[in-house]
């Protein structure tokens, strides 16, 4: 008998699990963008700062270690590379996902967010048509 | 005796224009395409409603570029409200280009010229744009200057925002142009990664009290949310016209001033199609075929029509939406006869959709509509008189009364525009069959009058 109410509670969680899915996404990238911008600076302080010292203390975890600085070096940018493609992976799901949103809340989707995008000099090229 | 001249502050208030068929929102359909009788500004026609719907259905799932509609009708049975109807349902985001047909004629621009014009506006691209930028407030600039004065300058910029906060190191340049932009900490400031270009956004709220004075330019805004390196992407629809007038500026400037584009070399026109249609292939653009409505279509000649046939054919062809009020008739430019003053080859190609006149209630429901739009109030026995006069005159001269009573109304100071004010109007403005009635009775007082000439010469 309560057919209805089920339904609507079903499909309400159904759009409030969507929902989530999306936050969390998106806190997810603020965190690698986070842990991307500390190796930035941690390379910069490496280039920098600390251009005398042959070993330099690594914190891991909770746990600080003398470390050779050209390994150091090495393994945070191996670091940063897998981020930035782990960012990039997550804010095409991230599309994918807003779009699954939209659908279930009867919004119209996103138009055009599936293209790829001009490359810089076609952009420049008829870059006074989009400034309008 | 010199006087200094003061300018002349003028208030002009914006006066909202009330255009023939400034009531339609839409073709008043429901979901299964059916007509309902009285929805968005359009009455009866349920027929040619429908077929309309039908089509514009597919314009929308973009099934039927390239083809051609016909919309044929007696005068003042709605085929231009059934087109703006149209019109407004494909919403904002589908190209949509009127003309009459008898634009085209000019000596600045060839007619086929005009023409390829309107269906390259009826085209639009739809492109993205990509960028990645690092936005955030700024919390802090340090900038170390070497103590000659000369030499590299260093510096620290610590940006952050809702969720985080990190130091970027300073290169020269980029010292440079934060100087020059005279970027304080406070401010809220998005830098494009790819090209260093620094752009301030305002100021953030936490910072409003920093300063007691500040410029009326001054803009506040949040402190941004997410991660400081963000991806950017807008999505832009431009027409195929649009590409080609940037493209074909040979001139500079000279055709930005005179807003007056000129023709366009095909030339021009083949290489936009060859990189749209690159672009198309590797997934950067989408193709999104509008809707190109010309209005008096018979007012076209010969050549225009075969230019159409052929233009038809291009791969890149909205859909063409034509519409005529006439029967059997010559075709311009030749001494042939034809339906609707359109040649036969082209006619096979189209889909006609026919409208027929309005019944006496539909008519009465259009004035009332159209009373409503025009903001005048109408009573009942003035309402079926109108109706009347609408049945028996025309649809349009009826329309034309509503304002005009509206206005002798307002001068004897009434509310309400009774059947008196209908009765003035009526005598003062003469409906076109009266009017040739006049001519008909006193055409020996009129100058150069030649009672033998046939009627009207409709080509």
């Amino acid at each position: 008998m309560d057919a209805v109410p089920v339904r609507v509670l079903e499909y309400l969680t159904e759009v409030e699990e969507a929902a989530e899915d999306v936050l969390t996404t998106k806190q997810q990238i603020v965190d690698l963008d986070t842990k991307r911008n500390g190796n930035r600076e941690a390379l910069n302080a490496l280039k920098n700062e600390m251009s005398d010292s042959e070993k330099v203390k690594v914190c891991f975890g909770n746990m600080f270690i003398k470390f050779p600085k050209s390994k150091t070096r090495e393994m945070i940018q191996k670091d940063q590379e897998q981020l930035d493609k782990e960012i990039n992976d997550l804010r095409s799901a991230l599309k994918a996902k807003v779009n699954r949103l939209n659908v279930m809340q009867g919004k119209p989707e996103l138009r055009g967010y599936n293209l790829s995008a001009l490359s810089t000099d076609e952009v420049r090229a008829i870059n006074n048509l989009l400034k309008r | 005796m010199a006087s200094t001249k003061v300018p002349e502050v003028r208030d002009i208030t914006r006066i909202e224009r009330i255009g023939a068929h400034s009531h339609i929102r839409g073709l008043g359909l429901d979901d299964a395409l059916q007509a309902r009788q009285v929805s968005q500004g359009m009455v009866g026609q349920l027929a040619s409603r429908r077929a309309a719907g039908v089509i514009l259905e597919m314009i929308k799932d973009g099934h039927i570029a390239g083809r051609a509609v016909l919309i044929a009708g007696q005068p003042g049975t709605g085929k231009t409200a059934i087109a703006m109807g149209i019109a407004q349902s494909l919403g904002p985001d589908t190209p949509f280009t009127a003309l009459a047909g008898s634009e085209i004629f000019s000596l600045e621009m060839s007619k086929t010229e005009s023409l390829s014009q309107a269906f390259r506006k009826a085209i639009g691209v739809r492109i993205k744009e990509e960028t990645e930028i690092i936005e955030g407030e700024v919390v802090e600039i340090q900038i170390d200057r070497p103590a000659t004065g000369t030499g590299a300058k260093v510096g620290k910029l610590t940006l952050k925002t809702t969720e985080m906060e990190t130091i970027y190191d300073l290169g020269n340049k980029m010292i440079d142009s934060l100087s020059k932009d005279k970027v304080q900490a406070g401010d809220v400031i998005t830098i494009d990664k790819a090209t260093g270009k620094i752009s301030k956004l305002g100021r953030s709220f936490t910072r409003a009290r920093d300063y007691d004075a500040m410029g009326a330019q001054t803009q506040f805004v949040q402190c941004p949310e997410g991660e400081l390196q963000k991806r950017k992407e807008v999505v832009h629809t431009v027409s195929l016209h649009e590409i080609d007038v940037i493209n074909s500026r040979t001139q500079g400037f000279l055709a930005l001033f005179s807003g007056d584009t000129g023709e366009i070399k095909s030339e021009v026109r083949e290489q936009i199609n060859a990189k749209v249609c690159e672009w198309r292939e590797e997934g950067k653009a989408e193709i999104i075929p509008g809707v190109l409505f010309i209005d008096e279509v018979h007012m076209l000649d010969m050549e225009c029509f075969s230019f159409l046939n052929r233009a038809l054919e291009s791969d890149l062809s909205p859909v063409l939406i034509m519409a005529t009020n006439r029967g059997i008739t010559r075709i311009r430019g030749t001494n042939y006869q034809s339906p609707h003053g359109i040649p036969i080859d082209l006619l096979d190609r189209l889909l006609i959709i026919a409208t027929s006149p309005y019944t006496e209630k539909e008519t009465k429901q259009i004035l009332k509509i159209r009373c409503e739009e025009e903001d005048v109030e109408l009573s009942e026995e003035a309402h079926t008189v109108l109706t009347r006069i609408g049945l028996e005159t025309s649809l349009r001269y009826a329309i034309q009364l509503i304002s005009t009573a509206g206005l002798v109304c307002r001068k004897r100071k009434g509310t309400e525009v009774q059947v008196e004010d209908i009765k003035r109007v009526y005598s003062l403005f003469l409906d076109e069959t009266r009017s040739s009635q006049y001519m008909k009775e006193y055409q020996d007082s009129f100058l150069f009058n030649e009672t033998q000439t046939p009627s009207m010469d409709t080509s």
